[in-house]
Parts: structure tokens; sequence; C-alpha cells
């Protein structure tokens, strides 16, 4: 039964309204920002009314850019399949090797397996650069420095915890009865894991890996210092937008628009799987 | 490239031909400028190829360079066509955009890595590097006739300049001295001067500041003429570059230094003088009154594009930003150029200055060939292609700036510039003191500086506390 008031369906309304214009506001200005030359973005005082123009979409699509100094090259498009190889590929390999030792750590308790755990989610504790001078060191040792295998491998500092961590608490959760079940039935360890744990884990292990995905989009510095310009992914490719001959704004909010969209229909797509993954694996019954 | 155009540049090369003529018969056979530019650039290096220096001593061998995102590599990248034709060597090179270029250098030099040869720096950055064991001393190659080209001209490079790159590594060492390392050569470099917007001074009948209360009162006069915008744009931000531009080159106009060196090479705080006190007043009131509203977060790009856009009067800073922002911005055409003095008693302006250099690294394993490209890079003929086809503004060679076409090209699109820096270069080198705090130094001093911006402490009192601190972390250092 509707126990609502009028007055209380209106300022609910006008509160989730503000909440949103709150939230969603920059992100209007910067979709806004991406149809206008730098000229307009920078009038005095700014204004919502202007002549649409596709210039900067072109420049970062064609990979040629018109500024004040010049036309430079840009490498936009290159910087974003950088993102979404590594990342897509990050997070693939995390699964491989973070789900079935998240259900070790989850049902097999074993000697050291608290330690172990927490060992992997130490990964996220240190300073990146802490860890990448010496891996540079390293990495050029064994011929792994400005390779994509080579950073696949140390996003895995990002991916692994955070997928381990997250579908381990969703395997705790999972009644080991039901395994059991299965198993006096006749089937075999790998058989229980694959029929049983993994299909009841799914939502858990989504948005595990939807928020891995996430998280290795948004690295930074690991490209930047491990690889060279052709692998740099989108969030250091972004910055050369920013010159020494002007900050070229227009430009900045398309390659904004153009980089959140993957994630952002990722996440949509995912929604459900998120909410419900994200809480059924961090309470405990 | 065809004959009739090869004779044109060679008549031209020879000294038989003028400029003007040589445009004008190129443009007949369907030659545009700017090509030509080019053209005459291969027929340079086809000259410096017959200088009797083994150019190819090095062919076939590949040499990498890290490169910041900048007109002054757009310039290099332009013209390397030529120095692989002149040499036979391969260059490839990686270009990082400038926000995050020092740290890719840093992790490359830090971590040993052999990935890059040569690579742009600044030349502040070589008072880290060159002390830890990163980079060269190049004078080894500059002084080694069999490894440089006859033609290099080292003294050719503006004295300010050249020296500035240069520092015995000793905490208070004078920059260019006789003992000095070579850590860096200059490619470029800025001034700090005024740009300001004539369109603005004129409707408002305002002169061009001549020295420091002049600046302050015609910054005042120009936020009351703008219409929602401000007088005068300087950096802000919690960082060692707001003091560096147009704050330390005022300030050293008056004399004052960031610090003492004592005859034992012990190092002290400088900037609690009553010079300096009364100079920190002036500015901080010029800022409060006249300056951005959010000045604390102003950087090179907040400064930049505010003259470009028509938000700010004026601007004390570099001369090159208001050479990039006269062109392609709202006030494109309407920003002129002027040479700064801030003490009313100085002959001439004394700019502290910002140089993108090459450094090599020492961990290169190709070290004489990278030293072929960097000579070929920081010679006579790349300065004189970039500073007129491109914009290596400004470019760090005095033959370059005697150059008839290059100063007509500036002084058509950017009125004052060529005044500006001949007035200037004589005063300008780096200002600071070179010592490994550096950074964490001036960026306290700027720290220092918002407060008293910001009313949280008086000038006086906060320049005492500054160099109380200044000097406990000199002791700390071992330095003071």
């Amino acid at each position: 039964m509707d126990t609502q008031s009028t007055l209380e369906k209106v300022l609910r309304g006008i509160a989730i309204t503000a909440v949103i214009l709150f939230f969603m506001f920059p992100i209007f200005w910067i979709f806004l920002m991406s149809f206008q030359t730098n000229e307009t973005i920078l009038r005095v005082p700014p204004s919502i009314v202007f002549e649409p123009t596709l210039t900067n979409y072109k420049a970062l699509i064609t990979g040629r850019l018109e500024s004040t100094a010049g036309a430079l090259e840009i490498e936009f498009m290159s910087n974003l399949f950088n993102s979404a190889y590594l990342s897509t590929m990050a997070v693939i390999v995390g699964l491989i090797l973070g789900v079935p030792a998240a259900y070790a750590f989850g049902r097999l308790k074993f000697r050291g397996s608290e330690d172990i755990a927490f060992t992997l989610l130490s990964f996220r504790f240190a300073p990146p650069l802490l860890v990448l001078l010496p891996l540079t060191i390293y990495f050029q040792q064994i011929g792994l420095a400005n390779t994509y295998f080579g950073l696949i491998w140390v996003y895995q500092l990002i991916v692994l915890p955070l997928i381990l961590w997250i579908v381990r608490g969703y395997f705790e959760d999972i009644p080991a009865d039901i395994e059991y079940a299965y198993r006096i039935a006749g089937h075999g360890f790998w058989a229980t894991f694959r029929k049983i744990a993994l299909p009841l884990a799914m939502p858990g292990i989504a948005a595990a890996g939807l928020l891995a995905f996430i998280f290795a989009w948004n690295n930074f510095i690991f490209a930047l210092v491990l690889a060279s310009a052709d692998k740099q992914p989108v969030t250091v490719g972004a910055l050369a937008f920013v010159t020494a001959s002007g900050i070229q704004y227009g430009q900045i909010a398309a390659g904004i628009v153009l980089s959140i969209l993957p994630t952002l229909a990722l996440a949509l797509y995912a929604q459900r799987y998120l909410v419900e993954g994200l809480s059924l694996g961090a309470v405990k019954g | 490239m065809y004959d009739k155009e090869k004779k044109l540049i060679d008549a031209y090369m020879a000294g038989s031909m003028s400029r003007r003529s040589l445009i004008r018969g190129l443009g007949s056979l369907g030659v545009t400028a700017a090509t030509a530019g080019v053209l005459v650039n291969a027929a340079a290096t086809r000259a410096l190829a017959q200088n009797g220096f083994d150019w190819k001593k090095h062919s076939g061998t590949t040499v990498k360079l890290l490169l910041n995102k900048h007109p002054y590599a757009d310039a290099l990248i332009a013209n390397l066509d030529n120095f692989k034709e002149l040499t036979g060597m391969d260059v490839e090179y990686d270009v990082f955009p400038e926000d995050v270029y020092f740290d890719k250098v840093t992790a490359a030099l830090s971590s040993g890595s052999t990935e890059y040869d040569a690579f742009m720096t600044g030349a502040y950055m070589t008072w880290t590097y060159g002390p830890a064991g990163w980079v060269d001393d190049l004078n080894e190659y500059i002084m080694d006739d069999s490894k440089t080209n006859p033609d290099y001209n080292w003294e050719d490079v503006l004295e300010g300049v050249r020296k500035s790159c240069a520092w015995n590594g000793r905490p208070g060492g004078a920059l260019g001295s006789d003992d000095a390392k070579q850590w860096c050569i200059p490619l470029a470099y800025e001034q700090n001067n005024l740009t300001y917007n004539k369109r603005v001074f004129d409707s408002a009948g305002l002169s061009v500041p001549g020295n420091i209360d002049e600046l302050v009162e015609t910054a005042a006069a120009a936020k009351a003429a703008m219409d929602g915008g401000y007088g005068i744009g300087v950096r802000g931000s919690r960082s060692w570059a707001t003091i560096h531009p147009g704050f330390l080159s005022g300030y050293a106009n008056f004399g004052q230094k960031d610090l003492n060196v004592s005859d034992d090479g012990k190092l002290s705080a400088a900037m609690n003088t009553d010079v300096s006190k009364d100079y920190h007043a002036k500015w901080v009131k010029m800022i409060q009154d006249s300056g951005a509203p959010d000045w604390s977060t102003h950087t090179w790009y907040q400064v930049g594009t505010d003259v470009g856009a028509g938000k700010s009067a004026m601007m004390f800073d570099a001369d090159i930003l208001g050479y990039f922002m006269n062109g392609g911005t709202a006030e494109a055409g309407n920003l002129a150029f002027a040479p700064f003095a801030a003490n009313p008693d100085a002959a001439a302006p004394t700019p502290n200055i910002w140089i993108w250099a090459m450094s090599m690294a020492s961990a290169s394993t190709k070290k004489d060939a990278t030293w072929y490209f960097m000579q070929w890079v920081t010679g006579p003929e790349h300065d004189l292609f970039g500073a007129r086809e491109m914009d290596l503004v400004n470019p760090a060679r005095s033959s370059v700036w005697a150059d008839e076409m290059f100063r007509d090209k500036l002084s058509k699109s950017y009125p004052g510039y060529v005044e500006m820096h001949d007035l200037s270069a004589p005063g300008a080198s780096i200002k600071f003191t070179a010592q490994p705090l550096f950074f964490d130094l001036t960026t306290e001093w700027a720290a220092s500086m918002q407060k008293m911006v910001a009313g949280e402490v008086p000038v006086d009192e906060g320049l005492d506390q500054l160099a109380a601190s200044v000097d406990s972390q000199l002791k700390d250092a071992g330095l003071g």
C-alpha cells in the first residue's frame, strides 16, 4: 500500500533531481564542451548556447589535431585500443588465475592460506613507483620491457588481489553442503568446482571482473614507466592535449567522452551483477 | 629535388642570391615558402656534409630519443630526414606529454635503462641527473675535434644560456664556472618578460609599465578596464615553477638572490633582506589587487590560456607563452611584447630563463653515435631551420637571432618580440643557486607566497619564517 503523501512524493522527486543534477552536471558539461571549440569554451562568462562542432571528435579519430602551434599528430585512438587491450587481457588472465585461487582460499582452508591471501592483497598497499623501478630493471634483463605481455603481467598487481578477495568472499557464502551433495553423487572435485561452485559464484565473478576492468582501465603509472609511447593507455594519452602551446579543452572533453564509453557500456550491462555480486559477496550470513 | 630548384637554392647558399629573390624564384616554380624552408635546410645539410667531418662514421646505427610533447620536439621531428640523409643513421623516438614527461625521464634514468640514448630536459633537472651520474658531461664531446664537426661553433650559443646548462656539481657552485660540467646543450629557451593585450591597453589608455611600481598600478588600472577579467597573470600554484618565471626575474633585477654562498661553500637563505621584503610586498599586493581570483591554482597553462582568451590584460611570464597565445586564440594578433626591468635603477631586464636542452643518458650504449645526433640537433643548421620554419623560439644561437628571415617573421606577427629579446638576452640566465634541494626549497617558497597572498601571514614575518626553515633544511642536508 502506498503510504506516501503527495507532498512527500514531490519533495522526494525534487531531492532526487537535485542529487542527479549535482552528480551529473560535470559529465553533462564535459559532454557539451566536447562539441565546442576552445574559443567558445573559454568565453567570459561561459554560456550554454553555442554552435556545435564535431571537430574535436574528428581530430581524435583522424589523429590530427589543429592547435595554436600548428598541426599536431595525436595517437588517441591507438591509446584507446591499448587501454581496451591491456584491460581486457589483464582481467581475463586475472580471472583465470584468481578464481581458482579464490576458491582455494575460500573453501580449502590450508596451512598459511590467510597469510598468502593477505600477501596478495598487500600488493595493493605498496606505492606503485616502489615496485616499478626494480621491475624496470628486471623487465629489461628478461626482455619484457616495452611488451604487452609484460604490461599484462604487471597489471595483475591491480586485478588479481581485487578478483581474489571479492570472489573468495562469494565462494565462502555458497553453502558447502551443495558441493558435498554433488560430490557424494559421485562427481569429482574438478567437476564440482566447474558445475556447482562456478555457476553459483558467477554474479560475484562478473562483479569482480567488472571492477577489475575499471581499475585496470584507470591505471596510469605502469605503462608510463614500463613501456614506450606506442603502448600507452588512454590515461596517459589524454594528457597530450595539455601542451606548452595551450590546453585543448575541446579535445580533452571529447577524449573523456570516448574513453568513458567502454566502461560505461560495461557497467550499464553488468549493473545488476555488480550490485548483486558485491552485496552478496560482502555480507556473511 | 628538381634541378631548377636545386640551382636556385645552391645560389642562395653561395650568397649570390637574396632570400627574397630565392622565395620569388621558387614561388614561380610552384614551391611554397614553407617547403622552400625545408629545401633550403636540405641544401644546408648538404653543405654540412662537405665540411670534411666524417658524418657517415655511424651509418647504420639507430639511436633512440625520449622527447617531450612540445613545439621544439615537433621542429626536431620535422627535420629528422635531413639528419638521416646526412649520417646514414636512424633515429627512433618516444614522445610523452609534458605533464608526465619528467616522471618518465626519472624512471628511465634512475633504473639505468639503456632504452633511450638522449632525451630532452630542463637545465634545473640536470642538477639532479648530473651528480647522480645519470647523464654525461658533454664537454668531453664538444672539445673533441674527432667527434665534433668543425662548423658546430659552440661559442655561437648565447653565453647565458650555454653556461646555465653547466655546473660543477658543488652546491652553490656558479653555473658555467671553469670547472663546470656541461650536463646538457640548449635547444631553445624562454625569457620572462611582459606579454600584454594591446587592444585592452589601447582602449583603456594604458602605458606599458617600466618597473614594479608601475606594474602594480597598471595591473590595477587594467583590471578596472576589463569586463569581468583581471589585470595581470602570474603563476601561483604550490610549485617551484611559481617562483622561477616573472617573480624571480623581477627579484633578480634588484640584485636579490635565493641563497647566500659563504667563502667556505656553506649555503644560507637570502630571501629575507629588506629589499626582498619590499619586492615581495609589492608582488603580493599586485596579486591581491589585480591577479586571478584563483591565482593559487595557476600554472603555465592557466596564465597563458587566460591572456589568450582575453581574461587577463597582461602576464609576466615566459615570452614564448605569449608567442604561442598570439595565434589560434580569441586574442590572437592582439598580444604584444615588452621587456621588463622591475628595478627602476636597473639598466636592463635580468630575466630568469627556462631552457629545453638535450642530455645524453650515461647508460646509453651508443654514445658516440648519440653525440652525432646531439651536435646536429643543437647545431646552427637545425636551429635556423626550427626558428625560421617551425616554432623553435627562442633559438639559443646568436647567429640565428641575427638571421634576417627569422627576425622578419617575428616582427611581422609578434610586435615588440625581437626588441624585447635583444634587450633582455644579455642579462638572461638562470638566477637560482644550483644545489640539490632546489625543488624542495623553491616549492616551499611558493607555499609561503600563497600564505602571504591569502593574508595568513604578513610578508616580512612570512619571509623570516621561510628563511629559518630553509636554513634548517640546508643544515640538515649538510649544506648550510
